[in-house]
């Protein structure tokens, strides 16, 4: 008789998020054969921003999430730029680089120090890591958290480099659509390099090799956690004025053909909302157009993230999927590989920050003016350390029209679609070994590795909802 | 629990000038720590975006705590944190009830929502059933020893409770139906709430402004202590060290000390990367000073905007 295991709240995340898995007997132990997730928290930016000032925009939607602010005001500038037809100067594209390669060295380190690497050693015996589930933690591991006061120091130096052109951080306001606010000099760029070499020694000589242990550990982790292994990438970090090419490349990648990169065509992302509260009217549509019509209660639905979907597919998205698309990491769809790839995305990143200081011009401008209309339409596609980013703005007489937001999480934490697939992070937890399922750590391991950020996910749990079953052990 | 007395205190002295403490807080202080102990703090998070949590782990000193995790592991307890906690699901349930049994300081970030019955925010499944944040703080609220309020969504409701305030965010104090110590910010700085932390384990109740914020860290404008005062305006964006008034500044309106205290171990702050001030820990943020770029919250509706230094008409003495 299967299990119902309700994980609510999921910790060391950003956000919150809820889980609800099946857990059924298969031979001696327990797999995972359904997985429903579910975000807790809405707030409702693109209504809260719509009649505003378009140039709020950057500043409010940084505060959708901040652990990625500098990723969501970089999509809302280049929003901004593309509608109203402004060029950043080269200086002002390396400034908005530096502070966002800033910020995705402290969100990687965070990320495998603070909140995954705690589902494999155990922490320090003190309040906040104890207590924990003590389970499967194989000898070896503690080896990576003897390395976590180190890493709590860098990424804390990975905010201070970029408060030096990003004024503070989090939640930086140095960016406008034309460009950037700070100015580089001879003395900031040294202040900033030589965080940077530290940083970059960090990578190399602590945090890749502490992800490579815990692989050694772990290795039946390269065989979990799977999904959908449709991959999806926006590409981020402009290399140059004149063309769109990015350090990491925008691709798409389907399951069956992994050895091929596709070209990404925005026109084919479409929202589905047969699982989620929103009115059957406004199924499928186009972020461009879309809609967001709650509509509670719903037959089938169970969640407020809406289910985006790549020519028809769920696709995830992440620091994998942009490694893989840009063909510096193949070696599988994983637990184990997302934290590999993430790691090694971290020392690419840190290594192209030094030659975008060497490329910075003392004395050229950070910000352009020109713009060649006021008003137009404009999408902003980036990546946040967890994946792709779009923001989709309509600016009239100044003014925000229309604003649309599809975040990271919401494609890799998305419910069912309309022919009843589901999501990538639900996917990876179908199939999922469990040794306790009232401890189901493994499954926190999978949930763990899609790097997940529940603010980003603009959904809501809707009242009146009765809730399912809990813990009826079978 | 535990405190390690000496290691606090060693961060407490060494840190005095910057924190603002006296000598007769430290003596208060010493007398507490000796007679052992000190409560939970519980977090919870609520309808924001975690960069307070975030900007807390920016912390440093060069005295201990040296950093936030020299902070959670020897100087405070911090016994349930959705985003640091070891624990997941029931087990970080049953360590929140647990810890809540005791002694307690209650720190909430991000504000509470009360519309659809205040659902558009859970934070735990309990006895199989949903708990919103509104129900954890007016739960929780009545048997802290304090209730911290951590950053402006907390403090006032912030950006989630922009106009229109789609999910009906209301500040905690106005939540729970309690006074909250108010340590705004969007984020909060990091020595803003180990300073009102410091207090609370002395035993201190901080002297609060009539915003409900520690009138010690609150008391000037940005504008009072900032370097730029006398400067021309910046015309455009990118322009190192100009004013930058007529581009929107908030600092005129704005309550902190960030020109002195500085972000990020004292690297920079907003303005001095020709940003301009916000206003992010006032009451009224966001929708007094939105649109941010411009005048609104700042000038008087006659003020003359084309001049291009404050002091061409103010002789430059503070709230001149």
């Amino acid at each position: 008789m299967a299990t119902v295991t309700i994980m609510d709240p999921v910790t060391r995340i950003e956000g919150h998020l809820k889980v609800e898995l099946t857990i059924d007997r298969k031979g001696a132990a327990y797999q995972v054969t359904n997985a429903r997730c579910t975000g807790t928290l809405f707030r409702g930016f693109e209504t809260i921003l719509k009649g505003r000032d378009a140039w709020d925009a950057p500043i409010l939607t940084a505060r959708i999430c901040g652990v990625c602010p500098v990723s969501h005001s970089l999509a809302a500038v280049k929003a901004l730029d593309a509608a109203t037809g402004r060029k950043p100067p080269a200086n002002g594209r390396l400034i908005r680089n530096l502070v966002l390669g800033a910020n995705y060295l402290q969100s990687h380190i965070l990320h495998f120090y603070l909140l995954a690497a705690l589902d494999y050693a155990a922490g320090p015996g003190t309040a906040p890591w104890a207590p924990a589930w003590d389970l499967d933690l194989r000898p070896g591991g503690e080896a990576i958290v003897t390395n976590l006061a180190q890493a709590v120091e860098a990424r804390r130096l990975a905010h201070q480099m970029g408060s030096i052109f990003g004024g503070r951080m989090p939640l930086p306001h140095t960016f406008v659509s034309g460009g950037a606010t700070a100015v580089p000099t001879a003395e900031r760029v040294a202040q900033f390099r030589d965080n940077l070499n530290w940083l970059t020694d960090f990578i190399r000589s602590i945090y890749i090799p502490d992800v490579e242990l815990l692989a050694r550990l772990y290795p039946d982790y390269l065989a979990i956690g799977k999904g959908s292994a449709n991959l999806l990438s926006y590409g981020v970090f402009d290399l140059s004025d004149t063309s769109t090419k990015t350090l990491l490349a925008r691709g798409v990648v389907a399951a069956a053909a992994p050895g091929n990169v596709k070209a990404f065509v925005a026109d084919s992302i479409t929202e589905s909302v047969r699982s989620s509260w929103y009115a059957d009217s406004t199924d499928n549509l186009k972020p461009s157009v879309g809609a967001t019509v709650p509509q509670y209660p719903k037959t089938g639905a169970y969640s407020w993230l809406k289910a985006p979907r790549y020519g028809g597919l769920p696709h995830e998205t992440g620091a994998l999927a942009r490694m893989w698309v840009t063909g510096d990491y193949r070696r599988g769809v994983s637990v184990m590989d997302r934290h590999l790839a993430r790691a090694r995305e971290a020392l690419k990143v840190a290594l192209a920050m030094g030659q975008w200081l060497d490329q910075l011009a003392e004395g050229q401008p950070v910000h352009n003016p020109q713009a060649a209309r006021t008003d137009g339409n404009g999408l902003g596609l980036t990546e946040a350390p967890r994946g792709a980013l779009g923001h989709w703005v309509q600016v009239k007489s100044g003014k925000i029209a229309f604003y649309q937001v599809v975040t990271p999480t919401c494609w890799n934490a998305s419910p069912r679609d309309g022919k009843g697939v589901p999501g990538p992070m639900e996917q990876a937890l179908i199939g999922t070994p469990v040794a306790d399922p009232q401890r189901p750590i493994e499954a926190l391991r999978v949930i763990h590795s899609f790097d997940p950020c529940l603010s980003c996910a603009v959904h809501v749990m809707m009242p009146g909802r009765a809730p399912t079953v809990v813990h009826r052990p079978g | 629990m535990q405190v390690s007395r000496r290691a606090f205190l060693k961060y407490c002295f060494g840190s005095a000038a910057v924190l603002g403490f006296d000598n007769s807080f430290l003596g208060t202080l010493d007398k507490a720590l000796a007679a052992g102990g000190g409560p939970n703090i519980l977090w919870l998070s609520a309808a924001g975006c975690s960069g307070c949590t975030v900007s807390l782990a920016n912390l440093a000193s060069a005295t201990a705590p040296t950093d936030v995790a020299d902070l959670l592991v020897n100087t405070i307890d911090l016994a349930f944190h959705p985003t640091l906690m070891g624990a997941a699901g029931d087990l970080a349930v049953a360590t929140l009830r647990q810890a809540s049994s005791g002694a307690y300081v209650l720190a909430v970030e991000g504000g509470i929502p009360t519309a659809f019955g205040g659902r558009t925010c859970t934070l735990w499944t309990e006895g199989g059933r949903e708990f919103t944040a509104l129900e954890a703080v007016r739960a929780l609220a009545p048997g802290a020893a304090a209730v911290l309020a951590i950053g402006t969504c907390a403090s006032y409701g912030g950006i989630p409770g922009g106009a229109p305030n789609p999910t009906g965010i209301r500040s905690v104090s106005a939540a729970a139906g309690r006074a909250t110590i108010n340590i705004p910010g969007c984020p909060a700085h990091p020595d803003w709430i180990v300073w009102t932390v410091a207090q609370l384990l002395a035993g201190v109740a901080p002297k609060l402004d009539a915003s409900g914020r520690p009138a010690k860290l609150f008391g000037s404008t940005v504008h009072d202590r900032c370097p730029r005062r006398d400067h021309d305006w910046a015309l455009g964006y990118g322009e190192d060290g100009a004013c930058l008034r007529g581009l929107g500044c908030k600092g005129t309106a704005t309550r902190a000390d960030c020109p002195t205290r500085l972000w990020n171990s004292g690297t920079n702050w907003c303005v001095g990367a020709n940003a301009l001030c916000l206003g992010c820990t006032d009451p009224a943020f966001p929708d007094r000073f939105s649109p941010f770029y411009g005048s609104a919250g700042v000038l008087p509706g006659d003020h003359e905007t084309t001049t291009k230094q404050c002091i061409a008409c103010h002789d430059g003495t503070p709230d001149d």
